[in-house]
């Protein structure tokens, strides 16, 4: 079946000249052109459509207020924006609900390649329901703690930068929506900004402070919302932030660059991600997944897979995707805990996410895994890593220790 | 006993009459002593007065310098000692020249020291004043004269004005800065809405580009076999394998399609560089920086890239039309102000058809601008459908800093500078009717001669 894609804009000149520039992809995609929010929602009402691309401002209906209503009924669809604007109220207005932002103009090769790509990622997750969930999630839950400091670093007079930096990087759901922010086309980076502090400085006070305080944008977690006590954010983040450290060291160890060693720090600080968004959603299949893997012994991601259809891991590595996390990213949350189901067999982030993880994990009551510590001894050893996992295990150690 | 009789009685008449003295030396001395008391205090009373009046002299923030007819210096109050820096001694008996460098031959002392024309006396003056240490300073003198034991007095009092000169400056140099400011961040809110204007057809350019380059390619599949045709034709060998693959080829690249497309993709193309290359012509126009003296402007063209620049601004909220009288003259004109003051008022007019427009509608709203010549004045009309001026604010739309917008919507300066502008610096008019519901038009007059 072909892959539908809705194109949105006022300006009739745009509509034709996409229309042309994708014909090329006429055999895999099937297109169709709407010249208002309003004929845009009479199209997605009639046609099932998988992607929308949509200008910001138009008469009317305008961008942010057509992809608050598509978010609202048809959340599986893929949103994008591909807007002329680029100041920092449009962007405001739509971070919450766009998965991605293209600024005009576009290059045509780049437009391409985000939808294609956002659309391949839905083999990642095959129940419509989950998709669905999924792609509506315009924010995940932080810690009220961090957010409330974020928000006094904020207030006070001189704030740093570097030091809302530093806070951020301390929750790794704020950290996630940052770097979407930041690396969408809007701001026009050429190279894909991997850490919060560098972030922090690009956004600037101001863009930092109306996010802080848009809605939709942070959300803060509630423990009493979850029907579970199982479960503890602080926990998570504690554990996703370990991996994330571990992650790094591997990676200087292996003397990786350094662009590929701050990769491995964000993929591990985002691995678990998909947790949440499980507990959040759906409290009760989360707590029958615990007991069942309790009592049958198995992993919680196999667990997760019987009982949702799709493990945290994929559940977060679609949401990453959808939020224009580099391919390297996305794999490597994918896969964490089956690293043989990824095509490479050299050092990447998803190497030093799934051994961190599992090194990690073996400490860690919340994620019991299977024998061996989780670790996939034929992945490592197709990699021709498997002899380097004794020093890894000392970093961690060094790193424990340090941290006492 | 007569005797003793007698001298009884002359001691009785003595001592009355002692007594009588006695009561006559009181009387006479408190008289004395009352009208010693009176001298005292009127010396007393003379003293203070004199007192009172030199200390109001010496007091007063004013420099009060008595002259006498030649023009010598009699005395020098306190402040003028401040305001100069001279003491007494230092200018008693020196002539006024002394203080003043322009001497009393400058603007102010025409008529020192034979100060005929009384009338003059008290009118303000600015001069130039000289301290003792050769620092010149701005201050405002009056004069005035009295007479003193028939002697004519001329009486000069100065001012020190620096700080108030000062302050005039900085307030006009802030004047100049907040309208630049103004100006800039008008520019600031156009040039993302330019920035939309051009992105737009840049994206498409590009576009129709690149499907012009893939579809070239497709041709030239077809283009390939093009000498193997020719070739059979001049052979006469025609094949009906040759003809299927032409077909086929067609076919695979959609020809048809192609030939219908790639023409327009070409005008849309030619259409979007047209329309960047009008933007950028029209901002240059727009801003025409540096011209501080008037020359003589196309009015219509000004408004035409005034339109044109704040497309942006009005495009989502209303259609706007315009009936340009072509055989305006031109006119002598400051082109960047009146510029800024149409696009002043044009989005006054958007931002009244958005408070206008009810929610749920979707129509746009109606904005009319017309140029016509009326007698020796060039006459621009803005009119809007908009939510109208209550007759209440009327007459304050022009005060600077006057809004009813919220904040970051509104300065209240638009229609404060279109008012300098047309009024001040064009000795022309600007005036507005206005009926609430239904739209407001301002009526702009400039004299065709300068
Ligand atoms: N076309 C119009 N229709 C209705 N009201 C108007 C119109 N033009 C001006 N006004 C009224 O006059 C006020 C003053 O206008 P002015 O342009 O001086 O300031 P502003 O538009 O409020 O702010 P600024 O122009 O500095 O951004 C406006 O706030 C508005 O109430
Ligand atoms: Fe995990
Ligand atoms: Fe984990
Ligand atoms: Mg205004």
């Amino acid at each position: 079946m072909k892959t539908r894609i809705l194109f949105v804009d006022d300006e009739p000149g745009i509509l034709d000249g996409l229309r042309r520039l994708l014909r090329s992809y006429r055999n895999e995609w099937e297109m169709s052109f709407a010249s208002s929010g309003q004929e845009a929602l009479a199209i997605v009402a009639e046609q099932s459509i998988d992607a929308v691309v949509t200008d910001m401002r138009m008469p009317g209906m305008d961008g942010s207020q057509l992809l608050n209503e598509l978010a609202r009924c048809h959340p599986e669809i893929v949103r994008f924006v591909l807007s002329g604007y680029s100041d920092d109220e449009m962007i405001i207005k739509s971070v919450g609900t766009a998965h991605q932002y293209l600024s005009k103009p576009c290059d045509s090769d780049l437009l391409k390649a985000a939808l294609s790509r956002a659309l391949s990622l839905r083999k990642l997750l095959h129940e419509e329901r989950l998709l669905a969930l999924v792609s509506g999630v315009s924010s995940l839950p932080s810690l009220p703690e961090v957010y409330l400091e974020i928000l006094e670093t904020l207030r006070s007079d001189g704030a740093s930068l570097r030091k809302v930096g530093e806070t951020i990087s301390r929750d790794p759901a704020i950290t996630a929506k940052v770097l979407q922010l930041v690396n969408s086309a809007f701001f026009g980076l050429g190279r894909k900004i991997s850490n919060p502090a560098d972030a922090a400085s690009l956004l600037g006070l101001d863009v930092l402070k109306t996010l802080a305080l848009s809605a939709g944008v942070f959300s803060q977690f509630d423990q009493n919302k979850i029907s579970t006590s199982d479960f503890s954010l602080a926990q998570v983040f504690d554990h996703c932030i370990a991996v994330g450290l571990l992650g790094k060291r591997i990676a200087a160890s292996e003397e990786a660059e350094s662009n590929l060693v701050s990769e491995c720090l964000l993929a591990g600080t985002l691995h678990d991600l998909g947790k949440l968004i499980i507990v959040n959603e759906y409290p009760e299949e989360y707590a029958r997944m615990r007991l069942m893997a309790k009592g049958e012994g198995m992993s919680e991601y196999l667990a997760e897979k019987e009982i949702l259809g799709a493990t945290h891991a994929e559940v977060a590595a679609y949401l990453l995707g959808l939020w224009g996390f580099t391919d390297s990213v996305v794999e490597a949350v994918a896969y964490h805990h089956q690293p043989g189901l990824s095509s490479y067999a050299e050092f990447t982030p998803l190497t030093a996410v799934h051994v961190a993880n599992a090194l990690e994990g073996a400490a860690q009551a919340n994620e019991r895994t299977a024998p061996c510590a989780g670790l996939d001894m034929s992945y490592l050893e197709a990699s021709g890593l498997a002899d380097r996992l004794e020093s890894w295990g000392r970093l961690r150690e060094s790193a424990r220790d340090s941290r006492k | 006993m007569d005797e003793l009789e007698l001298l009884e009685n002359r001691l009785q008449r003595e001592r009355l009459a002692r007594k009588q003295a006695e009561a006559l030396l009181e009387e006479k001395s408190e008289t004395l002593y009352l009208l010693n008391q009176d001298l005292v205090k009127l010396a007393a009373d003379l003293a203070e007065r004199e007192e009172a009046s030199r200390s109001i002299l010496e007091a007063t923030g004013d420099g009060i310098i008595t002259l006498d007819e030649s023009g010598r210096i009699d005395s020098f109050n306190r402040a003028a000692k401040g305001i100069f820096g001279y003491s007494q001694e230092q200018v008693v008996g020196q002539n006024i020249d002394k203080l003043f460098p322009m001497g009393i031959t400058g603007e102010a002392f025409k008529n020192i020291p034979h100060m005929q024309d009384m009338e003059r006396s008290g009118e303000l003056h600015e001069a130039t004043g000289r301290r003792a240490d050769g620092s010149e300073f701005f201050m405002e003198i009056s004069l005035s004269q009295g007479q003193l034991l028939q002697r004519r007095m001329i009486i000069v009092s100065v001012r020190d004005i620096t700080q108030r000169k000062k302050a005039e400056e900085e307030r006009k140099y802030m004047e100049i800065q907040l309208r630049q400011a103004q100006k800039l961040e008008s520019i600031g809110q156009l040039a993302a809405g330019i920035a939309h204007e051009i992105n737009t057809p840049i994206q498409f350019v590009g576009d129709n580009t690149r499907f012009l380059l893939d579809a070239f390619a497709d041709i030239e599949r077809l283009l390939s076999i093009y000498d193997q045709v020719l070739e059979a034709v001049r052979a006469n060998e025609i094949t009906e394998g040759l003809v299927t693959s032409v077909n086929s080829i067609a076919n695979e690249i959609d020809l048809d399609y192609l030939r219908s497309e790639i023409p327009q993709a070409i005008s849309q193309t030619l259409d979007g560089t047209d329309r960047v290359a009008r933007i950028v012509r029209a901002m240059k126009e727009f801003s025409h920086p540096g011209d501080e003296a008037k020359s003589l402007i196309d009015i219509n063209k000004a408004i035409q890239s005034t339109i044109t620049v704040s497309r942006n601004e009005w495009k989502y909220d209303a259609e706007l039309e315009t009936d340009l009288d072509l055989t305006l003259p031109t006119v002598p004109c400051l082109a960047s102000e009146f510029n800024q003051v149409i696009l002043n008022i044009i989005v006054n007019a958007v931002h009244a058809i958005r408070d206008g427009k009810s929610d749920d509608s979707t129509a746009k709203g109606a904005i009319l601008i017309t140029t016509k010549q009326e007698g020796d004045w060039a006459k621009i009309s803005i009119r809007d459908s908009g939510s109208g001026i209550p007759e209440a604010i009327r007459s304050k739309i022009f005060d600077p800093f006057f809004t009813t917008k919220g904040v970051g919507k509104g300065t209240g300066q638009g229609l404060a500078i279109a008012y300098s502008a047309i009024v001040d610096k064009h000795a022309g008019t600007i005036d507005v009717q206005s009926e609430v519901g239904v739209g407001t038009t301002f009526t702009i007059k400039l004299p065709m001669q300068g």
